[in-house]
């Protein structure tokens, strides 16, 4: 069966996305994202060898021992307030990402940040139209 | 190889995006966005030199490939790790991730060739080139439009 280092999940599903027998489940709702391991006995390590975290292992199944199960708060958006992501996907992401691109964007949700930027766009032709017609 | 935006020309009509779906089996890389009744902009995914998704993935399912940011299906996880990373939320995460892959195999990217009112390009020089003869229009007309 899974042990789960609860210290490590990001809360990312890759091991639920990638689990051929569907004993990974997951329930999302606005506020939380849940993961819960079946006691799983299948002979087959996708879920270990693909979490980005290394947060799995393997281990003999123990029948007296409980499902492992995580949750994780979603993070709201710092402009709509929407709720988007586990906060140590986020975490994961600003540190990944080279500190000259000053990543505080990440606390935006996706929407957000398109729109800002199809405002940017907007705002440049505005400007060199402006400036075009005195 | 990038696709470049002029604006000015985008009437809005989201036929880039019905052309993405069309070819990318419903699942389209493009959106139109509205920017109050000033314009219209198209978004989809820039192919970043120093691209976020790249560095995010950790199992190298996004690359670097000459300009491209290329997309490899067999490696993603669908962690959805990329789609956080995306300075510009082009990239989206369904149990696999979906971004802009240049209409590979095909002669031009889909929306390019399907924009009406030539607002997309793979021609920087083209909007140069346009900018261009704007201006001496211009200067033809006494400075003004």
């Amino acid at each position: 069966m899974i042990r789960v280092d609860p210290s490590l999940c990001i809360g990312c599903l890759s091991c639920s996305n990638v689990c051929p027998s569907q004993n990974i489940l997951r329930t999302e709702t606005v506020e939380e994202r849940r993961i819960r391991w079946k006691r799983c006995r299948e002979e087959c390590d996708l879920c270990v060898e693909l979490c980005p975290a290394r947060a799995l292992t393997l281990v003999p199944i123990d029948e007296s021992a409980p499902e492992p199960e995580v949750s994780f708060p979603l993070v709201g958006c710092r402009i709509c307030g929407r709720r988007y992501a586990p906060e140590p996907m986020l975490r994961r992401v600003e540190a990944a990402l080279p500190k000259s691109q000053s990543p505080e964007w990440v606390w935006d949700c996706p929407a957000c940040r398109r729109r800002a930027e199809a405002e940017r766009t907007t705002g440049e032709m505005v400007a060199a139209r402006r400036r075009r017609r005195g | 190889m990038a696709f470049y935006v002029d604006i000015r020309r985008c009437i809005g009509c989201r036929s880039c995006e019905v052309a993405c779906e069309r070819v990318h089996g419903g699942r389209g890389h493009v959106q139109v966005h509205f920017v109050g009744d000033s314009a219209s902009v198209p978004l989809f995914c820039h192919h970043c030199e120093e691209a976020s998704c790249a560095t995010a993935c950790s199992f190298g399912a996004l690359f670097k490939e000459g300009e491209r940011t290329a997309f490899d299906v067999e490696k993603c996880t669908g962690c959805g790790l990329c789609s956080l990373a995306c300075p510009f939320g082009v990239v989206w995460t369904d149990k696999i991730a979906h971004k802009c892959d240049l209409c590979d195999g095909r002669p031009e990217p889909t929306c390019v060739a399907t924009c009406p009112a030539d607002a997309l390009s793979t021609d920087f020089d083209l909007l140069a080139r346009r900018a261009r003869s704007r201006a001496a229009r211009a200067a033809a007309q006494g400075g003004r439009r």
